[in-house]
């Protein structure tokens, strides 16, 4: 009945994503999962059942990066993979990327998936994904008021986790909200972790609890060095199942201390699904940076062109990573644009929850804010600042790029701290669609 | 003459949620600013408070282990000196679950009832079956009159002040004044507020303030940091002619009016 059942909503499914881009209401990534999903839920499980591997990575930040840098890897190693596209990652967004997937008699060619799962979607659909493999990256702070407590999202997590007996799990060691999301269960972990004199950048949350023997399984980074141009270098060596693994100066194209962690998930599931080492260092090599997450776009005009470093933030943790990254950068110009729709959060009172005060030993070329919230934003600075700089606020985007562009000269780096889809809008502006 | 104030921020460990340190951070900045010398001390689980040592409390809410934690400890170690120094015009501000906290009861996430810390004749309930959701979303409120009275009189020179007090608010509980002598601090004109039907915000009793305003609330409303700083520097000085200088404040203003020209219901 169901084979039956499911062509007309796979075809209604397509026109409906096709209609939703040809008149440029969105990139359809949404509206055909939220319909399908709740007048036929069972079409999630139905398309789900016929893909035999699945992968879930979910967290609160990190988790757009940790899948593109195992994509990267998976396809490196010439497998196909089935992702959901990058932030779409609630059920809605999961079922819209299998009913685009599928042929119009609703079968999937797909042997294995690898999905990025809001934390708090994934105890509702763990049961229907049934995945081999879930990695939490961290449990920082997110957006205030889309669930009110981390606490709530840890017990999402720890659900789900409960819910997955089959699955093997990776776990961020040094976050001791995520150390502990396994204790008492049966599942097979691997724990990643970095040297210890580095967690003091991190804002994790709660005591370690202290563990007697080490982890039979765990990947650790080490000879970490991150470069000028914002590229990150490090070493791991570790044991995954009974193999010893050991990768000699691994390069990423992503900036930053949290990107290392990202890239520890990545190598775990790709070492738990058995790629080999020399593989997996070739396809962090190949990987770029997901959209937002340290991309560089060019803004040309005529003979001259700009940089824009794009680093997302969404939570004072995301806030304080990239505030650290780029402080001690000469002649420091940013751009930081707020918006406060959903998808942000609409409760930007996390800005006074980041350290921006840091700031303050930077050598500022310029800073604009923009966004919805720009003036919140430059309302922050004020307060962060010793003696304030010019800033410049206007809530266009438009307008922000333009000014940031003729104010700087040829081959300057602008760096941007856009909140969600303040990062959406200005990918669009500067001509960059979403991925396909 | 150079004023001092002190100001104690209660539990910052365990009550931090939603960017309320950035009320302290308005308050120490604003200090700076007014050319008022201050200094801040934290007061945690374990530590005893003393009266006539503090000009301005502050405390902001936390999650509810972390809330329960806090009642017990206020009881034993600091009520009878916090309790006092309220009771003798000492400035306190709550802030959200703060706000709740302060009352007689209030409740937790799972609906249960509380004991709270009793400074304030407030009661916080869990919201009745017709209420479906937590109240959520920016919140705009037309400041009491008697407030906003002695608010417009405290600078050394006639200022334009608005009369609205704005901020984001997210809560389940829905809080009541019992007597006369709590006042609502501001009525709704946009938002919930204490009650979900939304007709008032907030608490006053005495120099007791409540809130259910994130934002940062202190912030955004700078007429509302410095009437907290005037309350506390009139009180220590005994001097009620006392006035603050004006600051440039158009960048919390423009903040302030863009939440009232763009987000009033």
């Amino acid at each position: 009945m169901k084979q039956i059942a499911i062509v007309p909503i796979v075809i209604f499914a397509k026109i409906l994503t096709w209609i939703v881009k040809v008149t440029k209401r969105g990139s359809g990534t949404a509206l055909p999962g939220l319909i399908v999903g709740r007048r036929a839920p069972w079409v999630l499980s139905y398309l789900l059942e016929q893909i035999p591997h699945i992968i879930v990575v979910t967290g609160t930040n990190g988790k757009t990066t940790t899948q593109t840098m195992l994509r990267s890897i998976i396809e490196t190693d010439n497998q196909v993979v089935l992702t959901n596209a990058t932030g779409a990652n609630l059920s809605r967004g999961i079922l819209s990327e299998l009913l685009k997937r599928s042929n119009i008699l609703g079968k999937i060619s797909f042997k294995s998936a690898l999905f990025e799962v809001e934390e708090g979607t994934l105890p509702r659909i763990v049961a229907q994904l049934k995945p081999e493999i879930i990695a939490v990256t961290n449990l920082y702070r997110d957006q205030l008021d889309a669930y009110g407590e981390i606490d709530i999202t840890e017990k999402y997590i720890r659900t789900a986790l409960e819910k997955a007996p089959q699955a093997r799990i990776v776990l961020n060691q040094d976050d001791p909200r995520v150390s502990k999301l396994a204790q008492g269960l049966p599942n097979e972990v691997v724990y990643v972790s970095l040297p210890e004199e580095l967690l003091t950048h991190f804002p994790y949350e709660g005591i370690q609890s202290k563990k007697t023997k080490p982890h039979k399984q765990s990947v650790k980074a080490k000879s970490i060095q991150i470069h000028e141009d914002l590229t990150s270098e490090f070493s791991v060596e570790g044991k995954v199942g009974d193999n010893p693994i050991t990768i000699e100066d691994i390069r990423i194209a992503s900036p930053g201390f949290f990107h290392v962690y990202n890239a520890l998930v990545a190598i775990t599931i790709a070492s738990l699904i058995k790629i080999k080492p020399e593989t997996i260092k070739a396809g962090l090599q190949n990987f770029e940076p997901a959209f937002g997450r340290g991309e560089v776009i060019m803004k040309k005009e005529g003979t001259k062109a700009v940089h824009y470093r794009l680093l997302l933030v969404k939570n004072p943790a995301g806030f304080n990573l990239n505030t650290q990254l780029i402080q001690a950068i000469p002649n420091l110009k940013i751009l930081i644009a707020i918006n406060d729709n959903t998808a942000d959060g609409t409760d930007v009172s996390w800005l006074w929850d980041s350290k921006l005060e840091i700031l303050n030993e930077s050598s500022i070329s310029s800073i604009t804010c923009s966004g919805t919230r720009a003036k919140d934003m430059h309302l922050r600075l004020k307060y962060a600042f010793n003696i304030l700089p010019e800033i410049h606020t206007d809530e266009s985007l438009d307008w922000a790029l333009q000014h940031t562009f003729e104010t700087a000269k040829h081959g300057d780096t602008i760096f941007v701290l856009p909140t969600y889809t303040a990062m959406l809008e200005i990918r669009k502006l500067m001509g960059r669609q979403l991925e396909e | 003459m150079q004023y001092e104030l002190a100001i104690t921020h209660l539990y910052p460990e365990n009550l931090n949620l939603y960017g309320d340190t950035g009320n302290l951070i308005a308050l120490k900045r604003r200090c700076e600013w007014l050319d008022i010398g201050c200094s801040v001390k934290n007061l945690e689980i374990g530590d005893k408070a003393n009266k006539d040592k503090t000009d301005i409390y502050f405390m902001g809410g936390g999650q509810d282990n972390d809330q329960l934690k806090v009642v017990e400890d206020f009881h034993d170690l600091k009520y009878k000196a916090i309790k006092e120094d309220t009771e003798n015009g000492v400035v306190f501000l709550g802030v959200c679950g703060g706000y709740q906290l302060m009352g007689h009861s209030f409740i937790m996430g799972d609906g249960k009832s509380t004991r709270g810390l009793g400074i304030i004749n407030i009661d916080t309930k869990a919201p009745g079956k017709e209420v479906k959701e937590r109240c959520i979303g920016n919140l705009i409120g037309e400041i009491n009159e008697q407030t906003y009275f002695e608010m417009s009189r405290m600078y050394d020179q006639d200022r334009d002040l608005p009369r609205t007090l704005v901020g984001f608010e997210n809560h389940s509980g829905q809080t009541t004044l019992n007597d006369e002598q709590v006042k609502p601090l501001a009525q709704t004109l946009s938002g919930f507020g204490n009650t979900h039907n939304g007709k008032t915000e907030g608490a006053r009793y005495k120099n007791v303030f409540g809130s259910y305003m994130h934002g940062s609330f202190l912030p955004k409303n700078p007429h509302m940091a410095d009437y907290l700083i005037w309350l506390a520097l009139i009180r220590k000085y005994n001097d009620r002619s006392i006035k603050l200088p004006s600051l440039d404040d158009s960048i919390e203003f423009e903040a302030h009016s863009y939440i009232v020209d763009n987000y009033a219901a």
